[in-house]
Order: C-alpha cells, then structure tokens, then sequence
C-alpha cells in the first residue's frame, strides 16, 4: 500500500484527496451555516476556539510530518545511497534527440542513468508502458557534473523515454524507447 | 477629467464595465478602474487562447499553433491580466484605506510598461518566438542558434519581457511603498481608515518588499544580457548572466515568489475584506495577531521553497537543499492552515452576509487551499519525480492564477461601487460564482488526474490516451467561459447608487 503511495501518480491524487475532503466538508459547512442558516453571531465560548486552534495545528503538523517521514526512504537520492554495484548508463539529449549508451536494460537490475544536455533545456522521463511516469530528469546544460538517477526495473516492456522540459517547435518529437527484458 | 478616465469612455464594451463619474475622489478611482478595464481585455484574449490548446489537439491544427497558444495565454495570464488585476485593486484599496493619490507618473508608467511590454512580447510570440511562459533558458538563443525565430524577434520579444518585469519589479512595489510610507495623506481620499498594523495592509507591504526584493536580481542579469544583444555591452562583460544555471536560478526565484507575493497579498485581501462583511457589524478578525503570525509563517517559509523547482536536478542541486525545499513548501502549509483557521474562527463568531463579492472572495479562497494541497504534494521529493513535467505542475501553475484572480474578481465587487458609484447585477453574480466555483473544481480535478496519468505538460502533440483529460478540459473550460461572461455582465447591467 505505502509503496503504491509513493511510486505512482495516482498515490499522490489519493493523499491529495485525503486533505482536501475534510477541508471541503468543513469549509462549506460553516460558511452555509453561517451565511445561509443561521447568521447570528456564535455562541461558543472563548476556550472551544482556543482548544479547536491548538487541536488544528496539531493536526496539521502531525499529518505532514507522516507524510514526509514516511516518503524518505522513497526519495532517489536514498535509493541511489543504498545501491550496490549498478549498470551504468550514460544519456546525452539535444534538440530534439537522446543519445543512450545501452537501451536494453533487464528486470531487476540496478541501472544508474546519467544525463546531461547538449544545447538547452530538457528532460529525461522514463513512463512506464501503462502510461505513468516513473521519473523524470531535468538537463541544464553547461552544468559540470551529470545529473543522476538510480532505477531498478520490476516489469518487462517497452518504456518510452521522454523529454518534458518544453525544448523548442519540435520539443513533442524528443522520445524514443527503452526495452526492458524478464530476466 | 483624466487620461485614465478618457481612456475608458472611449472604449467600446470593456469601458462601459468601469464607467467612471467625475468627482473628487478620481485621484483614487480612475487608474485603477483603467487597469481593471485593460486587464480584462487581455484576461478575454487569453481565456479564448486557452480553450483553443486542446482545440487545436481534436482538430489536428498542428503543434506550432499549439506552441504560440501556450506561450499566449500563459504570458497574458500572468502577467497583463492577473498581476495588473492585483495592482488595480491594491493601489486603489491603499488609496482609500490611507488616503494617499493612486496616480501620478509612477502609477501611468506601471501601466505602460506593463500593457506595451505584453503588446510587444505578443508580436514577438506571432513572429515565431514560441517559448512558452516559464523562460527555458537558453532556449531563446539557442532558438536563434537553430532557426526556430530570428534574432529582432528575440530581441522584440526580451524587450517586452524587461518592460513587463521592471513594471513589476520595481515601479508597482516603489509606488506601494512611497503610498504607505512617504506620500502627504488626503483627509477627503481616506474612505476607511486602516493602519499598516492591520493584516490586510500588512500582507500587501509585505508583498511589493518580496517582489522588490527577489525580483532585483533578476532585472541584473536579464538586463545585462538585453543590453549585449543591443550591441551596448560586448560578450566578455555578461558572460556570466549568459549561464543556463545562473539564469534559471534568479528565473525561478523570483517566478516562485512572485506567486508567493501573489498569495500574501490575496490573503492580505481576505484578511480585510471579511470583517466588513460580518452579520454583527463587527468589523474585525477573530484574531489580528493569528492572522499575523499566519502572514509571516508564509513569508519566511516560501522564500527559500523555490528548491523544490529544481528536485529533479540531483547532484547539481545537492539533496540538503532539496530535502530544505521540501520542508519549506510544507512548512508555508503552517500558514495555511493558521489563515483558515482564521478565517472559519471569524464567520463562526460573527456570521457572514453573503455578498457577491464575499462569496466569490471565499469561493476563491477554497480554490486556492485546494490548489495549495496540489502545490505541497509535488513539492515532496518522492512525488515530485512522478509529477514533475506532467500536466500536475502545468495545472498547478494555472489553477493557482484562477484562484488569485477569483479572490480579486470578489474584492473588484467588493470596490466596485466606490470605485463607479454604481451597484453589481447581483443575480448573475450569484449565477456567475455558481458556474465559475464548479467549472474550476472540474478543471482542478481534470488537471491532476491527468497528471497522476501521466500526461505530460506543454506537448503539442497529444497521444490518444490523452484525449479524453481534452474532452473534460473543453467541457470545463466552456464552463469557466460562460461563468466570466456573467461576470463581465454583472458588471455592464449594473446600475446607479441612489442616494
Ligand atoms: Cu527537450
């Protein structure tokens, strides 16, 4: 469950929703009551607000917290700190191209992509053949170091290689395929 | 009667929303309801622009269409429509709270630099210059480099973004802060008194000074590298400025807090609107110091949260700074959640007399809590592989415009009868906020969905997968057509206060 959380898309919109709804249900409640209902002025007395801002902060803080804590150990740089021995794989783009040292890559096996740009901006994504992005990579060029990544693929396929940094007229062209063998 | 005030009795349409009378408080009302006017003619260019982007995709019109459109609609957007739209309603609520001048040279200069910078950046677009609105750099060169548009069209279109950016930068936040510290006050333009102590002015002091502030740099280098291509400094002297990396990084400090200003001033706006809307006549917050403490919870965390432009960029952005980005987007949450508190705090104790303009200020306030949940999720390392680049972000980026925009369209109501002496059409305002709040939550929702889907941004050429995130994205669209089309007729039917 928590890896579906953090890996795809659509975690991401779940725990989105998570926050929004409540606020909605809240927001739209009080305002309806006190604009259309009942706009008298509230009786509640002064420690009711006071308790329910402290019990709101305190939420808030402890929802984010979670949240962050627990999305560490997916962050790439970590990944990247606890791999081993990886395949390298070096990755120039240019407009509109990528030049990839190795485009067949095998299920399980830890690759280290290493990107630069040639010309302008632009990106190296990786989407998943359902369509979800795995990643992506944004090239500055001029930059003296390569910018990084660790992945490790768990399903044959053709994945599709994309640049989504807007690049130029023909910025949409900039795509090609990884083939990613079962092992 | 004033430039300003004859501008708009003679233009058609736009000029009959903000048809001015001559009195004494002009001084306060007419470049403001000039503004108002000019930025919704560039707001109903750019609406139009953005419902043809995935037009252009179901006709198969080509992505060089598509490419002019996104760079169009984004600029007019941004720029000669909302930030001209926060500066009309800022200046004139500073005028009428401290009872200082809203004209003057500097006022008539931010117009000009603002609407001549968009109409130059715009001939510039229609020559070719297709960047989109997020400068890439060096993507304007490199487009010379390689044939994409010429060197006067470049140089067209840089000479725009620098009069635009100056008007921003620097004369919108000189003149906010000459009204709030030095200029005489006039005792007749004091409409309703308000200290710099309150959150309301605070927010907007406290937006110019971030704007002035980050914004300067980027003036430096922009302009270092417009005067070489002017022949006036040779290459060996803006070498530096030349830099993708140096570039991109003043870029997106200053674009980041420029929202951020954005948002403290809205929020600022909120913060003075809703106590004079309050059934008891209380006219104050729950809380001036929660609201404060709020304001400067957002100001310090989002200054350094523009990191998080830059997650995906690892080693050259090393991963401390990363993982500071990411505590501090989440940290400007703090301030959010601090500011609704307040606010729900303010209409529990008081009741609320449900406006026009405070519902669509509130409408706009939820639009923009529900973007800001958007903007924190992404702002989160892990996820932000996943959904930078995708229409999550380019969603993002957009909704939080709509949202600003809406809670200034809430305090124009709000205004609008000081400013015109007339009163609001108030059925279709009701009507417009109905049919603008459900169009934005079905466009928000359609955005990320697609996003976490996997559709990528600014590609002008669509897949068929994506298609269907098009079909909702004309649908709510056309919804948010028709709700500004009511906006703009609640405005032209309103009618004549009567004493
Ligand atoms: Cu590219």
């Amino acid at each position: 469950m928590i890896d579906f959380i953090y890996t795809t898309g659509w975690g991401a919109f779940i725990v989105m929703l998570m926050f929004q709804i409540p606020f909605l249900i809240v927001f739209f409640s009080i305002v309806n009551k006190k604009a259309f209902v009942d706009s008298t002025p509230g009786k509640t007395e002064a420690s009711k607000y006071s308790s329910t801002k402290w019990a709101w902060v305190g939420l808030t803080i402890i929802a984010f917290i979670v949240v962050n804590v627990a999305s560490i150990q997916y962050m790439p740089t970590v990944i990247e700190a606890g791999t081993g021995n990886a395949k390298e794989v070096t990755v120039e783009a240019r407009s509109w191209a990528f030049d990839i040292s190795d485009t067949n890559l095998r299920v399980g096996e830890p690759v280290r992509f290493s990107a630069t740009s040639a010309d302008t901006m632009h990106s190296f994504a990786i989407i998943h053949p359902d369509g979800q992005q795995i990643f992506t990579m944004m090239l500055m060029p001029g930059l003296e170091t390569a910018n990084t990544l660790v992945h490790t693929f768990t399903e044959p396929g053709e994945y599709i290689v994309r640049c989504l940094e807007y690049c130029g007229i023909a910025h949409h062209t900039m795509k090609t395929t990884l083939t990613v063998a079962s092992n | 009667m004033s430039v300003a005030h004859r501008i708009i009795e003679n233009t058609p349409f736009f000029g009959s929303m903000f048809r001015l009378e001559d009195n004494e408080l002009n001084p306060i009302n007419a470049w403001p309801a000039l503004m108002s006017m000019t930025c919704f003619i560039w707001f109903t260019i750019a609406v139009i622009l953005g419902w043809t982007m995935p037009a252009i995709q179901f006709l198969d019109l080509g992505s060089n269409w598509y490419y002019q459109n996104i760079t169009l609609h984004g600029a007019a957007m941004a720029f000669p429509f909302a930030f001209q739209l926060m500066v009309a309603m800022s200046i004139h609520r500073a005028g009428g709270c401290l009872g200082k001048r809203a004209d003057g040279p500097l006022v008539a200069l931010f117009y000009i630099f603002m609407n001549v910078g968009g109409l130059l950046l715009t001939l510039a677009v229609l020559a070719g210059f297709h960047v989109t609105y997020t400068v890439m750099f060096p993507l304007p060169v490199v487009g010379v480099q390689t044939g994409q548009w010429d060197m006067w069209v470049l140089i067209l279109g840089f000479t725009g973004i620098a009069l635009v950016l100056i008007s921003m930068i620097l004369l919108y936040p000189i003149q906010i802060l000459k009204m709030a510290f030095f200029d005489e006050k006039d005792e007749n333009l004091q409409l309703a008194e308000r200290s710099l102590n309150d959150p309301g002015m605070m927010g907007m002091v406290m937006g110019v000074l971030v704007l002035l502030v980050v914004g300067t740099p980027l003036l430096m280098v922009a302009g270092s590298l417009l005067l070489h291509l002017y022949g006036i400094l040779p290459a060996s002297m803006i070498g530096w400025a030349a830099k993708p990396v140096v570039f991109e990084f003043v870029f997106y400090i200053f674009a980041h807090n420029l929202m951020e200003a954005m948002a403290l001033m809205v929020i600022g706006a909120v913060y003075a609107t809703l106590p004079l809307c309050l059934a008891d006549g209380a006219r104050k917050l729950y809380s001036d110091r929660i609201a404060q403490l709020a304001l400067w919870i957002l100001l310090v965390t989002s200054l350094t949260s523009f990191f998080h432009h830059f997650f995906t960029m690892y080693p050259a952005l090393p991963s401390t700074f990363a993982y500071h980005g990411n505590f501090m987007s989440y940290a400007t949450a703090m301030g959010a959640a601090l500011t609704i508190f307040t606010i729900l705090a303010t209409i529990w104790k008081h009741g609320i007399v449900a406006s026009p303009a405070l519902m669509l200020m509130l409408g706009g306030f939820v639009m923009y809590i529900l973007d800001g949940v958007s903007a924190i999720v992404i702002s989160n390392v892990a996820w932000n592989f996943k959904l930078h680049g995708t229409v999550w972000a380019g969603g993002h980026a957009m909704v939080v415009l709509i949202a600003i925009s809406a809670i200034w369209m809430g305090m124009l109501y709000y205004h609008y009868p000081l400013m015109t002496n007339r009163i609001i059409n108030d059925n279709l305002a009701r009507k417009c906020i109905k049919y603008f709040f459900l169009a934005y939550i079905g466009l928000f929702y359609t955005f990320m969905a697609a996003g976490a889907a996997g559709m990528p941004r600014r590609n002008g050429a669509w897949e068929s997968d994506w298609f269907i995130w098009g079909a909702l994205m004309l649908v709510f669209g056309a919804g948010l057509i028709y709700a500004f089309y009511l906006y703009f007729m609640s405005l032209t039917k309103s009618r004549a206060l009567e004493f």
